[in-house]
């Protein structure tokens, strides 16, 4: 990602934005509420549009700026990464089946999945058959990242996964990402918990739209300080 | 396009799931709006003779053929029917008549029968309050007919004579008076040849049955709205961000939502038709009319109109409803203003009281609204097919479909 600005009407959110990502690193977004976390991660899921700049998945360009204009490429954003939102992109109304069915269009392909492949090491398939409105939020959570992950694509992007979980899930979901780490996939997470850091390779800060690369070994005030 | 076609499967799933608990929903509102339509019918069509006019009566003296003649017309059936006689002395009568408990004063003479018999004929003085009501404004203009007719009468009977004494012939003058005699009373007695009749209806080409069904089958449908949250509902942001993603459009996403919306009313608005049917809610006269209004449309290019009428109004439904999801953000918002739009435009369109009665304000801008459309192509169903009418319904639904499923995409979009 190289030089990403990005702005809400006449604010201004991302002033030049870039840092690079290796294949199988963790890579930590941290900084206050409202800082363009989230907008960070959208421009590089494709759901928002920058301003300027460019952001190339594994030498594929995915935004490019030309003629002043920025073009997106969709089908390298859609099969190059993953998209866990902070809202889960979910139908309550539906069994978690159901909404499994709609991201991965294959049958068979989700069966496997549900019986020994990401989806069972998320634990999704114990509660494959629940109504969504009636799970937990940490269900919840795992069901999202299984939806992201139904392309497997090289690269996750996380934001604030963790957040409103209990320390169980939090743990659960932490040991997937590790799981996903070692089979050489990327991760991008926006987050708030300490505990997320420590699987990071680099953590940034996002300060006045602008990342800034810290010491990963800063915890606690020293990392609030930073903000 | 396996994503699409995926999505619409997903989103079809979900209507079948949530189908069983709309129509128990659209069961009790039907129940609850054919209760109100049932009333407002029944209110309507109350017989405007069950009012009854109270008149004073003053006899000046206790003479037996007055009395006779005033119980006479008492128990005439037509004026039965109308006026209450109370009899009372002139000064009662004129406080009664002063204080408005009374519609008109009737001053019989004394000798009165005796003079119509002898030829004096002494005036009978009828008294209104001045500031007379609608009962003593029509039963003014009913004295004076009554009084034309009298003088007409007599004028006949003076100049029979006349005529009769000019030429000599006062030997025919009982074959002339019995001529005038049965003239006057067939006129008199077959009143409504006096009449030119006319039928104004508030509610045009429709009776009050098919109007209120008419208006209650649009409410019941915009009502059904509110059941079928659970299809057309927006989804949270973040799932539609995640469709967008995968190839899944804004623009399908709603056609899809849409398609499911208007397939749901349909289908809730004919499993209840036939509920009612089935249970014979409908009361044999209205039953009938409605077979009598559907065969009388049917066969070629008119059944299928209709048809095409019923199902358009599902679409322009489906799509105005849709538009009033898009604007809110969580379910009680949505359904408050589904319930508020519903209504409001159904009452400035005539649809609660018939739009004649309304101001002239009201109507110019009820007969604008969508409803408006909505009732009258109903309506048109039940009375039978009229171009003129379909045409102009099947415009006005047609413009209000594509302006509101444009404005809810662009609502949806701009979120």
């Amino acid at each position: 990602m190289t030089d990403i600005t990005s702005s809400y009407g006449r604010k201004k959110i991302l002033k030049g934005v870039s840092f690079t990502a290796l294949r199988g690193e963790c890579i930590a977004i941290v900084g206050a509420n409202g800082c363009g976390k989230s907008t960070l991660l959208s421009v590089l899921a494709g759901t928002l549009k920058p301003k300027s700049g460019e952001v190339l998945y594994y030498g594929k360009k995915a935004w490019i700026s030309s003629g002043g204009r920025m073009h997106g490429n969709m089908e390298t954003i859609r099969g190059m990464t993953g998209y866990v939102p902070q809202e889960n992109p979910l139908i309550p109304e539906l069994t978690v089946y159901d909404n499994l069915r709609l991201w991965y269009p294959d049958k068979k392909k989700l069966q496997q999945e549900l019986s020994h492949g990401f989806l069972n090491l998320l634990g999704v398939h114990e509660f494959s058959g629940r109504q969504v409105s009636k799970l937990s939020g940490g269900m919840k959570k795992r069901v999202s990242i299984g939806i992201a992950m139904a392309g497997m694509p090289p690269v996750l992007l996380l934001d604030e996964p963790s957040a409103a979980l209990d320390l169980v899930c939090k743990e659960d979901i932490r040991k997937y990402l590790q799981v996903y780490l070692e089979r050489k996939g990327t991760v991008v997470i926006t987050t708030h918990e300490e505990s997320e850091l420590e699987m990071c390779s680099k953590v940034y800060v996002m300060k006045d739209g602008r990342l800034v690369q810290v010491d990963r070994g800063l915890r606690g005030e020293e990392l609030v300080r930073c903000f | 396009m396996r994503q699409k076609v995926q999505y619409l499967y997903i989103e079809v799933k979900k209507m079948i799931g949530m189908f069983p608990r709309m129509l128990l929903q659209a069961i009790m509102l039907m129940v609850l709006i054919g209760t109100i339509a049932f009333c407002g019918a029944m209110s309507m069509e109350k017989d405007p003779l069950a009012i009854q006019v109270k008149i004073g009566v003053v006899v000046q003296e206790d003479n037996v053929m007055t009395q006779m003649a005033l119980k006479y017309v008492e128990n005439l059936e037509s004026a039965s029917q109308v006026c209450h006689f109370v009899q009372m002395s002139q000064e009662e009568g004129i406080h009664l008549l002063e204080n408005g408990e009374i519609a008109a004063l009737i001053v019989l003479p004394e000798q009165l029968v005796e003079g119509i018999m002898n030829g004096t004929n002494p005036s009978v003085q009828v008294c209104f309050p001045q500031n007379a009501g609608l009962e003593a404004m029509l039963l003014r203009e009913l004295t004076e007919s009554g009084a034309g007719l009298l003088r007409v009468a007599q004028a006949q009977i003076y100049g029979a004579y006349d005529t009769a004494v000019t030429y000599g012939m006062t030997d025919r003058l009982s074959v002339m008076q019995g001529e005038i005699d049965s003239y006057n009373l067939a006129f008199a007695l077959d009143r409504l040849a006096v009449y030119e009749e006319e039928t104004v209806s508030a509610t045009g080409r429709m009776n009050m049955i098919q109007f209120y069904g008419a208006s209650a089958a649009i409410l019941f449908l915009l009502l059904t709205g509110m059941a079928v949250y659970p299809v057309m509902q927006r989804e949270p942001q973040a799932f539609r961000k995640q469709l967008i993603r995968q190839g899944t459009g804004e623009m399908w996403q709603c056609f899809c939502k849409w398609l499911c919306g208007f397939f749901c009313m349909g289908l809730l608005g004919g499993a209840v038709w036939i509920t009612l049917k089935v249970a014979g809610v409908f009361l044999p006269e209205s039953a009938g009319m409605v077979i009598a209004a559907l065969t009388k449309g049917r066969g070629g290019s008119h059944m299928a109109a209709q048809a095409g009428e019923v199902i358009l109004i599902v679409i322009t439904v489906a799509t105005l409803v849709y538009f009033i999801y898009s604007l809110s953000d969580g379910r009680t918002g949505a359904v408050l203003l589904i319930f508020l739009i519903s209504v409001t435009m159904l009452y400035l369109s005539g649809g609660l009281v018939p739009s004649i009665f309304l101001p002239e304000l009201v109507q110019a801008i009820g007969e604008r609204l969508p409803t408006a459309y909505l009732i009258r192509a109903a309506g048109s169903i039940l009375t039978g097919y009229h171009a003129d009418t379909f045409r102009q319904c099947t415009v006005g639904m047609c413009c209000y479909t594509v302006v509101f499923g444009m404005a809810a995409y662009l609502f949806r979009r701009r979120d």
